[in-house]
């Protein structure tokens, strides 16, 4: 469990997470990627860049 | 097999990914491509690579530097380089003799506007690299065109400047994207809007095509113009045909599995899996 860096909502992990993963706030709706498991950790994701894509 | 997945961040197609490999048992290395350092000689202990990198830039020399290493690398860097440039792709699919709408480039605003006016209202400009549909402008007469040239020209990175010119294809609402995994078409869907730019990532709405031979046959040869591997190619209808508008290298799949009922990611990882080490 952790929480949300922007509004402060809880976090919780569904079975099988992995970093990196991209998450969205139940609460705010904002995108969020995992950066840790153990303990849990989010930060906020990427603003989209140029070059992403297919 | 010793396989390694390119990533950076890990979308839907990624976590399908995984989770395909995990029921076939493949211990997976995760290669994340913010971590990495290149001295163009130590490489990871793999055999095959899956790229999966959101960044085209990063995935280009990415591959290309882990193909130095002697790894197997899905695409290929070459596939990446094509795919990832509009003109590079127009270059490959005139040398496949692959279908494409007509296509002008040109360097400067001067003689874009001169290419523009002899192809004929309206035409599409689009950045050389990009996707998701951004960044496309339509182009309906001769005061747009003078504007969206000048803007392009000041946006402040060279490449914007490069302006790569398509006839505008009349697509009744809808395109096709197919997918193609080695030597198969294992899908394809229809993806309608009511807005001109039909990426899904824009809004459009995917739903079932049926892959005939016409689009099964189209498809493949514009993956084997660009090299070959794990391809989405994006196909207009047109009333002399089908057209090729893009092919996709790191192609996203998460609307069209339910769509098909094709298991995309399974063809995917089965399709690496079966290369030779």
């Amino acid at each position: 469990m952790t929480e949300c860096p922007i509004c402060g909502a809880e976090i919780a992990f569904a079975q099988g997470t992995v970093v990196g993963e991209l998450l969205e706030c139940a609460d705010c709706g904002s995108e969020l990627e995992v950066t840790g498991l153990d303990p849990a950790a989010v930060t906020e994701a990427p603003e989209t860049e140029e070059d992403w894509g297919e | 097999m010793k396989v390694g997945l390119l990533h950076s961040l890990i979308r839907k197609e990624e976590k399908l990914l995984l989770e395909e490999f995990q029921v076939r048992g493949v211990d997976l290395t995760m290669i994340d491509d913010r971590n990495l350092i290149f001295d163009l000689e130590s490489a990871p202990d793999v055999d095959v690579i899956l790229e999966r990198s959101i960044n085209h830039s990063r995935s280009m020399y990415g591959l290309r530097l882990l193909e130095a290493t002697g790894i197997h690398c899905i695409n290929a860097a070459e596939v990446a380089k094509i795919c990832g440039d509009k003109i590079l792709t127009s270059v490959a699919l005139k040398e496949a003799d692959v279908r494409q709408p007509p296509v002008r480039i040109a360097f400067t605003e001067e003689s874009a506007l001169k290419a523009i006016e002899e192809l004929g209202y309206p035409v599409v400009l689009k950045p050389a690299v990009g996707s998701w549909g951004r960044l496309l402008s339509k182009v309906n007469d001769r005061e747009s065109a003078e504007a969206i040239l000048e803007h392009k020209a000041l946006l402040g990175s060279y490449h914007h400047s490069i302006f790569y010119i398509q006839k505008f294809v009349e697509k009744k609402g809808r395109d096709i994207r197919s997918f193609v995994v080695g030597d198969k078409c294992i899908a394809a869907i229809y993806r309608s809007s009511e807005h001109w730019i039909t990426n899904t990532a824009r809004g459009a709405v995917a739903s079932g095509c049926e892959v005939d031979s016409k689009i099964a046959e189209i498809s493949l040869a514009a993956a084997d113009a660009v090299g070959g591997g794990v391809l989405a190619v994006d196909l207009f209808e047109t009333s002399e045909g089908l057209y090729v508008n893009e092919v996709n290298y790191t192609m996203e799949f998460r609307n069209s599995i339910q769509t098909t009922g094709v298991n995309i990611p399974a063809h995917v990882v089965d399709f690496v899996l079966s290369q030779q080490p």
